[in-house]
C-alpha cells in the first residue's frame, strides 16, 4: 500500500532528524542558559507524550496530569531525603507509585464517561495543592523541599548535559511505548473507546479496563518526568508542582501538535515551551501569559482541534495528485486490500463500510 | 468536645454558605443540562462580578447591591454570546471534551485580565454595615451573610418559578429533555439554549455580588469554588437543579462544621472525599436520572 509506506517513510525521516536534533543540540546550544530551556522543553515533551496516552488514544482530556508529574516530583524528593534512596531507584520507585496511586483515582473517575474525569481530574490539583501546602511537617509546605542533586560533583553546564540526554532517552521511551501501543490490538480498542464508547463496548471492547490500564501507564510516565525534573531542578514549591496550569500545558501542547500523532506533542512542546520560556524573559511576570495561554488554547479548541500536523499533511496533500484524505488508510484502500485478500469479490460488496468520523 | 452555642453557630453559618453554593451549582447544572457542558470558567466569571462590586463600591462609591443592576443583564449578556458564538461552533462528537478546554481557557483569560488590570492584591469591600451582626439563640450571625444568604435564596426561587410557571421555562426544560423532541414540537433550541447560558452567567452574577460583601478576593480564587462546585453537581447528580441544591446545603453544613475539629483549610477537603466517594459507588450522583448515568 502505497501511502503506509509512504507514512513509515515520513517516521523513519523524521525520527532519524529528531535524533540527530536532539544528540547535536547540547553541542550547538551556545550557552548554559539555552541549554537548560532545551531541558525544560523536553521535559514538556516527556509530560505532553505521557499526557497523550489518555488524550489521545482514549480522548479523555485530562486537566489534573500536572498533578500526577507534582506528585512523581514530591515522591521522588522525599524518598531521597527522607528515606535516603539513591536518587534513580526513588525515581523510579516514586512513578511506580505514581502509576499505583493511578488506580483507585481511575477506579473513580473513569466508571462514567468524560464529564466526571475532568471533573475529577481537576480536583485531584485542587486537593493535592491543598494537602502539599497544609502538611508542612512531611512537605516542607510552602518554603519548598530541597533535593540533593544526584551528580554533586558535576559543574553546572555539566549537569544540565547529562540531565538533557536523560530526558531525552525517557522521551525515547515514551513515544516508543506509544508507537507501540498505537500499533497494537490494545491500541485499537482504545482509538474505539475514542470513536464511540457505546459500539466499542458492544462489540466486547472492555472499555473500563483498557482506561484504566492506558491511565496508569500515562500516570507512570508522567512520575517519571516529574520525578527526573525534580532531580534537574532541586527546588520543589507545592504552587508550582500541583499548578492547573501546569496540566493545561500538557493539554494545550498535545492539542496543537496533533493527538492522534506519534511527534504531535513534541512538535506542540517545541512550539508552547520555546513561546513560554520566550514569554517570561521579555514580559517578566506578568498576568498577561495566562491570558496568552487562555487565548492560544481556545484558538486551537476552536479552529484546529485536530492539530498543527494534521493540518500541514492535509495541505501537503491538496498538492499531491491521487492522495486526498488524511486518514491512515482510506475506503478506497481498504477494498483493494480486502479484495486482494479474499480474491474476487462481487462489485460493491467492499465499498459500503461507513465512513470513520476523522 | 465543642459547646452548642459554637456548633449552633456553624450549622447558621454552613446553611447560609450552602445557599449561595445552591445558586452557584444551579448555574452550573442549567450548562451542563442544556449543552452536556461542564463550564469551568462559572467561577471565573464569579470572581469577575465580585470585582464589578468592590470597583462600583470603592471607585464610584455605590453599594455593591446596586451593581447588581448592572452585572445581570450584562452577565446575561454575555452567556447567550458564550453559547451562540463560541460553543455553538465546536464538533458535536467531541463536544463535552472540548468545551471543558474552551471555558477553561475563558476561565484563565479571565483571571489573567483581571490579574493585569486590578493587580495581584487582595481587595475587601468596607461597608458601613460590614460588621453588623445579630444574636440568635447564642450565635452571632452577620447582616452581610445574610444578605447573601438573601440573595442567593431570591434568585434560586426566581430560577424555580421561571422554570416552573412560564413558557420559557417549559421550553428550557424541554430542551434539557430531549432537544430533538423539543425541536419538533416547535420550540427554537438554539434560542432557547442561548438564553438558558445566559442565565446560567446570571446566576454568577448574583453570586459574586454576594460573595464581595463579606470575602477578601483576589484574581486566582475561582480555583478555590470551582472545586467544590464541581464536587457538589456530581454528588448530586449531573443535570440535576434539586440534587445540586441539596448536596451544595449539606456539604456546605458539613465544611462548616468540619472546620471546628480541623481548621479552614483541611474542611474543605470534604469536597473533594465526597466526589471521589460519589464516583466510587454511585456514580450517577444521588439525585440524578436518566442523564447522569451516562456522563
Amino acid at each position: 500500500m502505497p501511502s503506509v509506506s509512504r507514512s513509515s517513510l515520513g517516521y523513519l525521516a523524521a525520527t532519524a532528524v529528531l535524533l540527530v536534533a536532539v544528540l547535536a543540540f547540547p553541542s550547538l546550544a551556545p550557552n548554559p542558559y539555552i541549554l537548560s530551556v532545551g531541558i525544560v522543553v523536553l521535559n514538556y515533551a516527556v509530560l505532553s507524550t505521557s499526557w497523550n496516552f489518555v488524550g489521545g488514544f482514549i480522548g479523555y482530556i485530562s486537566l489534573g496530569h500536572g498533578a500526577l508529574a507534582g506528585l512523581g516530583a514530591y515522591g521522588t524528593g522525599l524518598l531521597v531525603t527522607k528515606a535516603g534512596l539513591p536518587s534513580f531507584v526513588a525515581l523510579l520507585a516514586a512513578a511506580l507509585m505514581v502509576a499505583a496511586l493511578a488506580l483507585p483515582i481511575g477506579y473513580a473517575a473513569l466508571r462514567v464517561r468524560g464529564a466526571s474525569f475532568v471533573i475529577v481530574s481537576i480536583a485531584l490539583v485542587l486537593i493535592l495543592l491543598l494537602v502539599f501546602q497544609s502538611w508542612a511537617s512531611l512537605t516542607g509546605g510552602s518554603r519548598g523541599l530541597n533535593v540533593p542533586r544526584p551528580f554533586p560533583d558535576l559543574l553546572r553546564p555539566e549537569h544540565h548535559r547529562v540531565f538533557f540526554f536523560l530526558f531525552a532517552g525517557l522521551l525515547g521511551i515514551a513515544m516508543l511505548t506509544w508507537w507501540a501501543i498505537d500499533r497494537s490490538r490494545f491500541g485499537l480498542g482504545l482509538k474505539a473507546i475514542r470513536e464511540d464508547e457505546d459500539k466499542a463496548e458492544s462489540l466486547g471492547t472492555p472499555t473500563f479496563s483498557y482506561k484504566l490500564v492506558v491511565f496508569v501507564v500515562s500516570a507512570f510516565f508522567t512520575g517519571l518526568a516529574g520525578g527526573l525534573y525534580a532531580l534537574w531542578f532541586g527546588d520543589l514549591d507545592p504552587v508550582f508542582q500541583f499548578s492547573i496550569l501546569t496540566g493545561s500545558y500538557m493539554v494545550l501542547m498535545a492539542l496543537l501538535g496533533g493527538v492522534r500523532n506519534l511527534f504531535g506533542p513534541l512538535v506542540g512542546a517545541l512550539v508552547v515551551g520555546s513561546a513560554l520560556e520566550y514569554f517570561k524573559v521579555q514580559f517578566g511576570d506578568t498576568q498577561l501569559h495566562l491570558v496568552a495561554t487562555g487565548l492560544l488554547l481556545a484558538l486551537v479548541v476552536l479552529f484546529m482541534p485536530d492539530g498543527v500536523l494534521p493540518a500541514i499533511g492535509s495541505l501537503a496533500a491538496r498538492f499531491r495528485p491521487a492522495q486526498s484524505s488524511i486518514r491512515e488508510v482510506t475506503q478506497a484502500e481498504l477494498r483493494e486490500s480486502r479484495l486482494a485478500e479474499r480474491g474476487p469479490v462481487p462489485a460493491g460488496a467492499g465499498a459500503n463500510g461507513k465512513e470513520d468520523r476523522g | 468536645m465543642p459547646s452548642g452555642a459554637l456548633l449552633f453557630q456553624s450549622v447558621i453559618l454552613g446553611l447560609l454558605l450552602g445557599g449561595l453554593y445552591a445558586l452557584l451549582a444551579a448555574g452550573l447544572t442549567l450548562y451542563f443540562g442544556i449543552m452536556r457542558v461542564v463550564m469551568i470558567a462559572h467561577s471565573a466569571f464569579l470572581i469577575l462580578a465580585a470585582y464589578l462590586a468592590w470597583w462600583s463600591h470603592s471607585r464610584l462609591g455605590i453599594d455593591p447591591l446596586l451593581s447588581l443592576l448592572v452585572t445581570v443583564p450584562l452577565f446575561f449578556a454575555c452567556g447567550v454570546l458564550l453559547q451562540r458564538l463560541l460553543l455553538a461552533r465546536l464538533r458535536p462528537a467531541t463536544m463535552t471534551m472540548m468545551s471543558v478546554l474552551l471555558t477553561f481557557a475563558i476561565a484563565v483569560c479571565v483571571e489573567g485580565l483581571l490579574g493585569y488590570v486590578f493587580t495581584g492584591t487582595q481587595r475587601r469591600i468596607q461597608l458601613g454595615y460590614g460588621s453588623a451582626s445579630f444574636e440568635v439563640l447564642g450565635a452571632r450571625v452577620a447582616v452581610v451573610k445574610l444578605i447573601a444568604f438573601g440573595l442567593a435564596a431570591v434568585s434560586l426561587l426566581a430560577l424555580y418559578l421561571l422554570m416552573k410557571r412560564t413558557t420559557f421555562g417549559w421550553a428550557l426544560r424541554a430542551t434539557i429533555q430531549h432537544r430533538d423532541a423539543a425541536r419538533l414540537v416547535g420550540i427554537d433550541t438554539d434560542r432557547v439554549a442561548g438564553f438558558g447560558f445566559g442565565l446560567g452567567l446570571a446566576t454568577a452574577a448574583v453570586g459574586g455580588t454576594a460573595l464581595s460583601l463579606d470575602t477578601t478576593i483576589y484574581p486566582s480564587l475561582h480555583w478555590h469554588w470551582i472545586g467544590p462546585l464541581m464536587a457538589i453537581i456530581v454528588v448530586g447528580g449531573l443535570g440535576s437543579v434539586p440534587g445540586a441544591a441539596a448536596a451544595a446545603m449539606v456539604l456546605g453544613l458539613l465544611q462548616s462544621l468540619l472546620q471546628i475539629p480541623l481548621g479552614t483549610t483541611w474542611a474543605q477537603t470534604v469536597f473533594y472525599i465526597a466526589l471521589f466517594a460519589t464516583l466510587a459507588f454511585r456514580p450517577q450522583g444521588f439525585f440524578g436520572g436518566r442523564l447522569a448515568q451516562r456522563f
